[in-house]
């Protein structure tokens, strides 16, 4: 075995000694293409400018020939045995060889670099001494380069192809001859929409003599909704979005917006730099539209962690570390987060200079805000305009209202009962966080029990107290802005009581009586939302504040009134049966039940408070003023002081309280009834106060070391020296064309999902440990083109930035346009297809995969948009022990099952099998390349997944349906639907044979022809008339083989 | 026996010469080549057959290795070693007084306030076999082979909270993207299997483990070394089954057009790729075949299935240790088995009883079973949570919180020194005092018993090389046979 093992081995490097890579020939070494490589790889890690282990540096010339501290010369030139570099990565003694870590060098890596100190251990002159690493490449801005002159050579050459050409003639190959029009316009299709041509599409394009023919088909591509989806998706990778938290609990999330911005975005050829701008810092822009504000969940698709018995805190750093990792491979291509425990150890970024960025992150909230589709908010603002026309009559109806409405404000104010805020000591029992915040109100945070009691104790010197007054206040980080901690927004206050007692003692606490209560909005009495079912089979009511003392578990006092106002301050006032007598040395204790959540505590089912303050007061009439805290905030201020919003929302209280205007203020609320739901989206908002940043030993949120001020790293361009250190001064800088990366970052991944392959193939990180580009200048030229628009193209604008006209530049090249096949002497000249010998072959991205079986079964909804949808999944998934909870999967059964699978919801902790396995990412961190393998899994996953066997049922259907009626009109109908081309005579002879053998089995009287075609009952209606379940049955079988081709899933 | 494309550099370069090379050079595409090719992760090709360790691994071995696959009993949620396996008599003492000033300095617990009162053991303690390792008496089998363990009372671990804490255990970072052990010990080892996944992944407990998916993730390795979920029932891989309708006869002609129709697009297109497809849908058909076979549990004989406790059917702990069995015996390298029932907050008492009942027996019958094979040599065995539970009581005294300065883990076979105790806690069994094992520790050790120096089984990923114990580790020595 081992002699086989050796002699194979030996075979293969032969093999590969010819098949090395671009332009390797025996005996030439060059210093930049095969030996800087290898050391920077392996040996800069201990021996660079920075660390210089035993006192060695091998990053430049004088410091290598000069060696360490052993005094042995790491390289002589022309003196491989004199050069102690090649004697340690030689050695067979294992104390000595280099490098310590990792795998060996190999005998290819040692052979380059003795040939290389063989030949004369030359360097270029800009590596001779120590010159700051910052001299890397990519951290300097990209310059544009001149085309080389080889393209004109060319018919349809463009200044993509200059650059690919002039590399290939130094190579002495050339270009593959164009592949035919058929494969283009699949290729096509695929690249910029993500879907299979239709054969009409194919013909239409193929018959079309028009010079202009493909360009016209390039730019009707490009206008599609769908190349949105298509592209989009990428940049959904890179943005880490997922429908769901992550860690154990996994709830779902509400961010579909996001997803539909950045499709919407890209089919509006939104610039690139404004796209990045938004996702960064849109709230920060002057009067930010919905769009804007929702741009900002990029840096809301951190995960988030409400296990038990977790700091929110912690995991808030947690999530910012995860926006700067996000923020460094999708936007600038750089790896930074090694700088939240240290000092990059290759590129010149510092610790302090990752905490000065993740500074200009650090202070804002992790909001949840309300959002409306178009025609919601378009009802919305209707409502809204006719609330004020009512309002306004009303005004001219009685012009006398400014002095009736001052008249009931001098009452509110002279009812005013005296209160006294108290902060309490803080309950955690039910494992849900509380912050206690500067106002004395309390923050719900991290884990959300549906159904726990809390008990929040205070001291008081008071003498006596009357009633509490329980204040429900906004807070940007809870959803819709609270007050509560539902999925609304909202809250269930299920039983308030109360215990007091003297002297301070804890133990010595009694029940004390509420008497009355009044609140400043009560949900009208009602059924609870379903989605709070506790699956105790009780009836489980919501509504008036006296719910709250009624001691009932079954009901809860609830401030719902229903969409569109409910997300406000409210107050409930308890007044006591009996004042209690404290002495000036009491002790209270309120215990907040909030029972009205549902079964399920890894679901979106709690129903608690959000943020609260508790008041107390000795007054007899404490609850003769209940109001809406701001309300009443603005009856304390003088009428010359308030704003004409404040003036309006008083009089909308106010306007209540008349009684001739009864029918008017009904008018009203049945408005306020047909208010939109709407929906929310994660959002980034800035906050008013200052959060100050620290660096952190570590990495540890309970290390601080110390303060930071927002800046950005000296290795890179400079913030403008005037600007405000805000964060949307930093995402300007991020886009900045003085930015020597994100241009180029971009490019390069648009690239990459083209031909497989970035032009740098570390697309994840340009720093100094980064694969070189396989073509420096068109990487370079791109980044120009894209940023600076000289060349005119066929029908794209010159919008700086523009996507889309990057996509131009690029697909109208002849190089795309080469023919994909292999022959033996492309493979060994160019073995990965770096030089683009060829066009790229590659397997289609997993949403493809599943869209194609689609497509071509015709069962494809083309809807695009909308909140996730649940496609098939095996129920047992989404059930422990699969699942850490028990998960709701509302399998669709209309033709939202047949939705574009990037529109499949998408759970952190159970990805969706069929798109698993071909390789999507899950969302939990930033994605910027895909994996791309060839498993057993995915053939099963092709061959007996429930929708891809639908969709062979519907093909074969199809096929009978649309077809000719012979079996070879019928192959050739399947066969172009799937492949966009014919079969040929070989192919057809296969699939005939096949129909022939098949369909005499299923003819007989026992075969199960209905299982096969039928996977849902309301198939059996479908067959079509003249077809029996037997030929039904053998086109599906057909159609199942056909989907399950390896070109069919391949991008030719 | 799955290929990546993208991913590799130089080796995936010499990858596609050598596809190459097969189709050009005659050796042609018989299943003969490509089951010596496809065994493990596309570099297989090079080792053969054999089953003698020194060809089978795929990264260079730095030692000699004992073990060849690995049996890793997870128990989510984190069981309590201190009604397990670490008996505190001063605790039983101190049971309802609160803990020593100056023991809770610097302590964040996740639940409760730490300065709650001490909860004396729950169980009684024994010593067991000829090692004499002290056990709790919900333990009986595991008593019967303790000789065979090695214990280690003085587990550490940097995280309480079961999410990070359980992905700091399974890929030694508590983020998620970095890959897990299994996925680290297949990327070295390749896997040994012809028809099935190189690393399988079970849950049989109440729920799934708390770190989902990531538990078993490749994270910036190749996907293929992720690991697979499967099922103890009647499909034990998603999609296993034909659809419905479609026979045995039906599939295999259907197999055959779709490799025939692919066969004729490689001689026209050439692209290597399409073998690469070839090989896998003549995999996936072989696994169609034998993993019935496999999980069908009733062709075990009664004195096996009565030995693991084992019941054909059920989706039971004892079932998935006895199909772990059979999976290593087929070459899979990675077997986990997630047990996610241990956190108790409450209940401690009834809840231990009950999930010692459910895996006391099969997890003793595992190694006993793998030893009567000969396999427990070079199978290494681990037992074990994410952290341990409080000495502080937790409710009324029913419970304990979570805590992560102490904890127990087991380990048997594949060069492990068996018959040993290692450790010890504190005399409250709060902290680990003796011979502490950091994760990272065990990590290390663990990789070593594999063949690998952890410090040099790397991958790069972002300019960096990474590796499983991220700048940390230490071989511990003592645990070595």
């Amino acid at each position: 075995m081992r002699g086989f093992h050796l002699l194979l081995c030996r075979v293969f490097l032969a093999v590969a000694a010819v098949a090395v890579g671009p332009g390797r020939t025996i005996g030439a070494v060059d210093f930049e293409r095969d030996v800087h490589p290898i050391l920077r790889a392996r040996c800069f890690e201990c021996h660079d400018g920075r660390r210089q282990q035993s006192g060695l540096r091998l990053d430049v010339r004088s410091r290598a020939t000069r060696g360490g501290e052993s005094g042995k010369a790491a390289i002589v030139a022309g003196q491989v045995d004199d050069s102690e570099l090649i004697r340690r990565i030689a050695t067979s003694d294992a104390d000595l060889v280099m490098p310590p870590e990792g795998e060996r060098l190999t005998a290819e890596q040692i052979r380059i670099l003795m040939d290389w100190v063989r030949e004369g251990a030359s360097w270029p002159d800009s590596l001779a001494n120590e010159r700051s690493i910052g001299d890397h490449w990519a951290f300097k801005a990209p310059q544009r380069p001149i085309p080389p002159g080889a393209a004109s050579s060319l018919i349809e050459g463009t200044p993509v192809d200059a650059f690919i050409l002039e590399r290939l003639n130094r190579e002495g190959l050339k270009l593959s001859p164009p592949a035919d029009k058929a494969t283009l316009a699949r290729r096509l299709h695929l690249d910029l929409i993500g879907l299979p041509p239709a054969p009409e599409q194919i013909d239409a394009f193929v018959t079309d003599p028009s010079p202009q023919a493909y360009e016209r088909l390039v730019t009707q591509l490009l206008e599609s909704p769908h190349y949105g989806e298509r592209w989009g998706r990428l940049w959904l990778d890179a943005a880490r979005y997922a429908d769901s938290d992550g860690f154990e609990k996994d709830k779902p999330r509400f961010v579909h917006f996001y997803r539909d911005w950045v499709i919407q975005a890209l089919n509006r050829d939104l610039p690139y730099d404004q796209f990045v701008i938004e996702q960064i810092a849109g709230d920060l822009l002057p009067a930010p539209t919905q769009d804007q504000l929702v741009a900002t969940g990029f840096l809301r698709n951190s995960m988030i962690n409400e296990e038990g018995g977790i700091d929110p805190e912690q995991f808030r750093m947690e999530a910012m570390f995860d926006r700067m990792d996000a923020i460094g491979k999708s936007i600038l291509g750089l790896t930074i987060q090694c700088g939240q425990c240290h000092s990059h150890k290759f590129d010149p970024l510092t610790q302090q200079e990752y905490y000065e960025m993740f500074a200009f992150l650090n202070n804002a909230h992790e909001a949840n805000i309300t959002v409306y589709a178009a025609e919601e908010a378009k009802r919305r603002a209707e409502i809204q305009l006719q609330v004020e026309q009512i309002e306004n009559e009303l005004r001219s109806r009685d012009p006398d209202w400014l002095n009736r409405m001052a008249v009931w404000e001098a009452d509110q104010q002279r009812r005013r009962a005296r209160w006294a805020l108290v902060r309490p000591e803080l309950d955690s029992s039910g494992g849900q966080k509380h912050y206690l915040l500067d106002d004395g109100s309390v923050l719900a945070a991290g884990y959300a029990p549906t159904k726990h009691s809390t008990e929040f104790s205070v001291k008081t010197d008071l003498q006596r107290v009357t009633a509490i007054r329980l204040e429900l206040l906004n807070d940007a980080n809870l959803t819709r802005g609270g007050p509560g901690r539902s999925v609304h927004g909202l809250f269930a206050l299920t039983e308030f009581k109360v215990q007091a007692g003297v002297n301070d003692d804890p133990k010595a606490l009694s029940d004390v009586k509420i008497g009355r209560a009044a609140a400043s909005a009560n949900a009208a009495e009602g059924e609870l939302d379903k989605r709070f079912d506790d699956r105790s089979n009780r009836r489980r009511l919501i509504g008036p504040i006296t719910f709250a003392i009624d001691g009932k578990d079954e009901t809860a006092w609830s401030p719902d009134i229903g969409w569109g106002r409910s997300n406000v301050p409210q107050e409930a006032v308890f007044v006591l049966e009996q004042p209690q007598e404290l002495g000036g040395k009491g002790r209270l204790t309120f215990r907040l039940t909030q029972n009205h959540g549902g079964w399920n505590s890894d679901d979106n089912q709690n129903n608690n408070l959000g943020r609260f303050r508790f008041w107390i007061s000795d007054d007899e009439n404490a609850d003769a003023d209940v109001l809406p805290p701001n309300i009443r905030e603005i009856v304390d201020l003088p009428r010359e002081q308030r704003s004409a919003e404040q003036q309006a929302a008083l009089f909308s209280i106010w306007r209540t309280t008349v009684p001739e205007w009864k029918a008017d203020n009904e008018r009203v609320e049945a408005l306020w009834k047909s208010h939109p739901p709407g929906t929310t989206q994660l959002a980034y908002r800035e906050r008013s106060e200052m959060r100050p940043t620290h660096l952190l030993k570590r990495g540890d949120f309970l290390k601080p070391v110390s303060l930071v001020t927002p800046g950005v790293p000296a290795f890179l361009h400079r913030l403008p020296e005037d600007a405000p250190r805000t964060r949307l001064t930093f995402a300007r800088w991020l886009v900045d064309p003085y930015s020597p990366t994100t241009a180029r970052a971009i490019v390069n991944r648009v690239w990459q999902s083209y031909f497989g392959m970035g032009i740098v193939s570390t697309s994840e990180d340009f720093g100094t440990q980064a694969e070189p580009p396989s073509h420096p200048e068109l990487l370079d030229w791109l980044a120009c083109e894209f940023m600076e628009p000289t060349m005119q193209l066929p029908s794209a604008s010159n919008t700086p930035w523009s996507l889309k006209r990057l996509h131009q530049l690029i697909v109208l090249s002849a190089t795309y346009r080469q023919s994909s096949r292999v022959t033996p002497a492309l493979l060994a000249a160019d073995p990965e297809n770096r030089l683009l010998t060829r066009a790229p072959r590659v397997r289609v991205d997993a949403e493809i995969v599943r869209d194609i079986a689609l497509a071509a079964s015709g069962l494809l909804s083309r809807e695009i948009g909308g909140p996730s949808v649940y496609p098939p999944i095996p129920a047992f998934l989404m059930q422990p022990p699969a699942s850490y909870g028990p998960k709701a999967w509302p399998e669709q059964t209309g033709s939202a099952r047949y939705r574009r699978a990037t529109y499949t919801f998408r759970f952190r902790s159970v990805p969706y099998p069929a798109l698993q396995a071909f390789d999507a990412p899950n969302g939990d961190f930033a994605c910027v390349k895909r994996s791309r393998t060839n498993t057993p899994i995915q053939a099963l996953t092709m061959l007996n997944e429930p929708v891809f066997v639908e969709c062979a049922q519907a093909l074969g259907l199809r096929t009978l349906s649309e077809a000719g009626p012979d079996d070879k009109d019928r192959l050739g109908f399947a066969f172009r639907q799937v492949l966009g081309r014919l079969p040929d005579e070989q192919e057809m002879t296969l699939l005939s044979a096949m129909i022939m053998r098949q369909r005499d089995r299923l003819q007989r009287s026992d075969a199960d022809c209905w299982s096969i075609i039928a996977s849902r009952p309301e198939d059996y209606r479908r067959l079509p008339n003249s077809c029996t379940p037997a030929e039904w049955a053998t086109w599906t079988v057909l159609a199942r083989v056909l989907l399950n081709l390896d070109e069919t899933i391949t991008k030719e | 026996m799955e290929i990546d494309r993208n991913h590799g550099t130089s080796s995936e370069r010499s990858l596609v010469a050598r596809r190459w090379f097969l189709q050009q050079c005659g050796v042609g595409l018989g299943a003969a080549a490509l089951a010596a090719e496809f065994t493990a992760d596309g570099f297989a090709g090079e080792r053969g057959n054999s089953e003698s360790l020194s060809q089978e691994h795929v990264r260079p071995l730095h030692f000699e290795p004992k073990a060849k696959r690995v049996i890793y009993l997870f128990m989510a949620g984190a069981p309590s070693h201190l009604e397990l396996f670490d008996y505190k008599p001063k605790l039983a003492e101190l049971d309802g007084q609160l803990p020593p000033p100056g023991l809770l300095e610097g302590y964040r617990a996740a639940f409760i306030n730490p300065n709650s009162r001490l909860l004396g053991p729950k169980f009684k303690f024994a010593r067991y076999g000829q090692s004499g390792a002290e056990l709790s008496e919900l333990l009986p089998k595991t008593a019967e082979i303790v000789d065979e363990m090695a214990i280690v009372r003085s587990m550490v671990t940097d995280a309480f909270n079961h999410a990070p804490a359980q992905l700091l255990m399974n890929t030694g970072a508590q983020q998620f993207g970095r890959p897990s052990f299994g996925a680290w010990s297949l990327y070295g080892l390749g896997n040994g299997a012809r028809d099935l996944p190189g690393f399988v992944v079970f849950s049989t407990g109440s729920k799934g483990p708390s770190g989902g998916n990531s538990c078993w993730g490749s994270g910036f390795l190749p996907t293929v070394h992720q690991g697979v979920t499967f099922r103890v029932g009647a499909e034990p891989v998603l999609y296993l089954a034909n659809p419905p309708g479609i026979d045995g006869a039906m599939q295999r002609d259907s197999l055959e057009t779709i490799q025939g129709l692919n066969q004729h697009r490689l001689s026209a297109i050439g692209d290597p790729e399409i073998a690469t497809r070839i090989r896998a849908y003549e995999m996936a058909g072989q696994m169609q075949n034998s993993a019935p076979d496999l999980i069908d549990l009733a062709r075990e004989p009664q004195h096996i299935l009565d030995l693991y406790g084992a019941e054909p059917g059920k989706s039971t702990f004892a079932n998935a240790a006895l199909l772990a069995r059979r999976l290593v015996e087929r070459g899979v390298r990675f077997v986990q088995i997630y047990h996610e029932a241990w956190d108790q907050h409450g209940n401690l008492v009834n809840d231990l009883k009950k999930n010692c009942k459910n895996t006391d027996q099969a997890c003793a019958a595992l190694i006993t079973d793998l030893k009567q094979r000969g396999l427990l040599q070079d199978t290494l065995v681990i037992w074990g949570g994410e952290f341990g539970r409080t000495p502080m009581v937790q409710g009324g005294n029913d419970g304990r919180d979570h805590h992560p300065s102490a904890f127990t883990v087991w380990m048997a076979g594949g060069g492990i020194k068996p018959g040993l105790t290692l450790g010890s806690t504190d005399e409250l069994g709060f902290h680990a005092v003796e011979d502490r094992v950091h994760v990272h520790d065990l990590h290390a050790t663990l990789l070593q018993l594999l063949g690998f120096d952890h410090a040099r089984l790397t991958f790069k990923f972002q300019g960096r090389m990474f590796r499983l114990t991220d700048v940390h580790g230490q071989v511990v020595k003592k645990l070595l046979a």
